[in-house]
């Protein structure tokens, strides 16, 4: 079969069209048929896909992947890829990346818990001022204005005491 | 104290089958992962870095003062059986009993409390009662924890928290978790609204092992899955909230089955009872089905002339770690098979 488009070389590839419900075939040789499926989107690569992939999921690895901490040595793209850091150091050279990971996988990105005592008097201050908030929110929500009271005199106490020294 | 000062014919206290709910909760326990400043995690430390991580951890243990009858175990001079006798009674975990390099472990004479030097992290701090006893658990480890805090420097930041080799325990670095015998909500088919209603509340189900590990002898693990944004007595109270919710749904579940089915279940649970009482032998797989069995009987007051301590315990002692450092040398499943029958019997006389 001769390329119905320049009728001179062998038609080796056959299209079929579909516009509406009408169906339409083609046949062409190689050279016009490049120049007939020029225009159609390219159809993207492995990685292009993996890419796109990625960005939606976790947009921050694209942006992050080059990040190599000092201390350690290990990538980003290495910690996501087998989900182990290399060292403390990295929840902060990887914070950009590390935050909106951990607020997927905990539902949030600040700790409130215990605070050793070598973290200094400040920080545990602030921990337990962060507690009392959340414990004066529930009594509130309960409607026990008296423990609620308590609790909102005991933050004045700590937060004064915090902008005194 | 040596590790063969470890009976294999007992268990820790754990076990004992005392304690707050203990008809269907066998035991709670809480782990806290922890690292030390200025060394890299485990899976970035070099041999000699991790033998020095091991050497000072050890140290400070012993300066910390505990425990007077704590003993330390290096886990690289043991062998694979030993290793697994201790994974089988929850004083290391699997990933500890199969990782290489310097590590060890340092065990309390009850068994409550067990201190993994590199586990996944520096140190991983355990402490494990019989029953429903969080607010107990937690003040046993928080004191520990607190002990040696005064002679490490632990890897800490406001922001993060305790800061973890992986993301998923950053923050309080804790794991609590509630083990509870639920035969009758398996038996019902109501065990899956267990568990869609428990990961509303951010906790997740697992096996006797933890994560990854099959169900078996309807046994399963209740723990928290968040461990930052929350604090440690929070995440305790959500778990301390739902856990009598489970209990009474199972309780629920046997009356149930009781009332409606009661010749059913008499008669699957004394086959059960009779099949351990005459068998010559049992799979590891079977031994936990019977034994779940004929410890809702002994619940249920079908069965009274056993004990649950006895029942608790041959969970665990009939596993092949303990089949095999029983009887002091490798045996393949087959033999395993006949002398686990042979302990049985002899055990319910």
């Amino acid at each position: 079969m001769k390329c119905e488009s320049c009728k001179k070389r062998h038609a080796t590839v056959h299209l079929t069209e579909l516009t509406g419900n009408e169906k339409r075939e083609r046949h062409l040789c190689e050279e016009c048929a490049h120049n007939v499926t020029s225009h159609f989107t390219k159809m993207p690569s492995p990685t292009d896909i993996l890419t796109s992939l990625i960005n939606q999921v976790a947009p921050e690895i694209g942006e992050m992947s080059k990040n190599i901490c000092p201390v350690c040595g290990i990538s980003y793209l290495e910690f996501r890829s087998h989900g182990y850091l290399g060292c403390p150091m990295d929840y902060t050279i990887f914070q950009k990346g590390i935050v909106p990971l951990l607020e997927r996988m905990h539902g949030n990105s600040q700790h409130v818990g215990k605070v050793p005592p070598h973290a200094g008097k400040d920080v545990v201050k602030k921990n337990e001022i962060m507690q009392l908030r959340k414990e004066l929110d529930k009594a509130v929500k309960k409607e026990e204005y008296e423990k609620a009271a308590e609790i909102r005199d005991r933050i004045y106490e700590l937060s004064g005491n915090a902008d005194g020294t | 104290m040596e590790l063969n000062d470890i009976a294999t014919d007992k268990t820790g206290e754990w076990l004992r089958g005392t304690g707050r709910e203990s008809d269907i909760v066998i035991s709670t326990r809480i782990r806290l992962a922890r690292n030390i400043v200025p060394y890299p995690f485990l899976s970035r430390a070099t041999p000699s870095q991790k033998e020095e991580i091991e050497a000072v951890i050890h140290r400070k243990i012993k300066e910390a003062n505990i425990s007077s009858d704590l003993l330390y175990i290096n886990l690289s001079e043991l062998s694979a059986i030993d290793r697994l006798f201790l994974v089988e009674r929850h004083l290391i975990s699997r990933e500890h009993a199969g990782g290489d390099g310097n590590r060890g472990v340092a065990i309390g004479k009850s068994e409550t409390i067990s201190l993994m030097v590199n586990e996944e992290d520096h140190l991983r701090i355990q402490a494990i009662r019989s029953g429903f006893e969080l607010k107990d658990t937690w003040r046993i480890i928080d004191e520990i924890d607190s002990a040696l805090e005064k002679k490490l420097n632990y890897a800490y930041s406001p922001r993060f928290g305790y800061l973890t080799a992986c993301p998923t325990n950053v923050g309080t670095g804790m794991r609590a978790s509630v083990m509870l015998h639920l035969p009758a909500l398996g038996m019902t088919r109501h065990i899956e609204k267990v568990f869609n209603a428990v990961a509303k509340l951010g906790l997740v189900v697992r096996g006797l092992y933890g994560e990854g590990t099959q169900v078996s002898g309807d046994l399963y693990q209740i723990s928290n899955q968040f461990t930052l944004g929350k604090s440690e007595t929070e995440i305790l109270e959500i778990i301390e909230g739902v856990i009598p919710r489970i209990t009474s749904y199972e309780r629920m579940a046997r009356k149930a089955l009781l009332s409606e089915n009661r010749d059913q279940l008499e008669d699957r649970i004394w086959r059960s009872y009779g099949m351990l009482k005459v068998a010559r032998m049992i799979s590891s797989e079977e031994i936990m089905h019977l034994l779940s069995q004929v410890r809702m009987g002994v619940n249920l007051g079908l069965i009274n002339d056993i004990e649950m301590k006895t029942l608790n315990e041959l969970f665990i002692l009939t596993l092949p770690g303990h089949l095999q450092k029983l009887e002091g040398k490798e045996l393949d499943p087959v033999q395993r098979n006949i002398i686990r029958a042979s302990i049985i019997r002899k055990r319910l006389g």
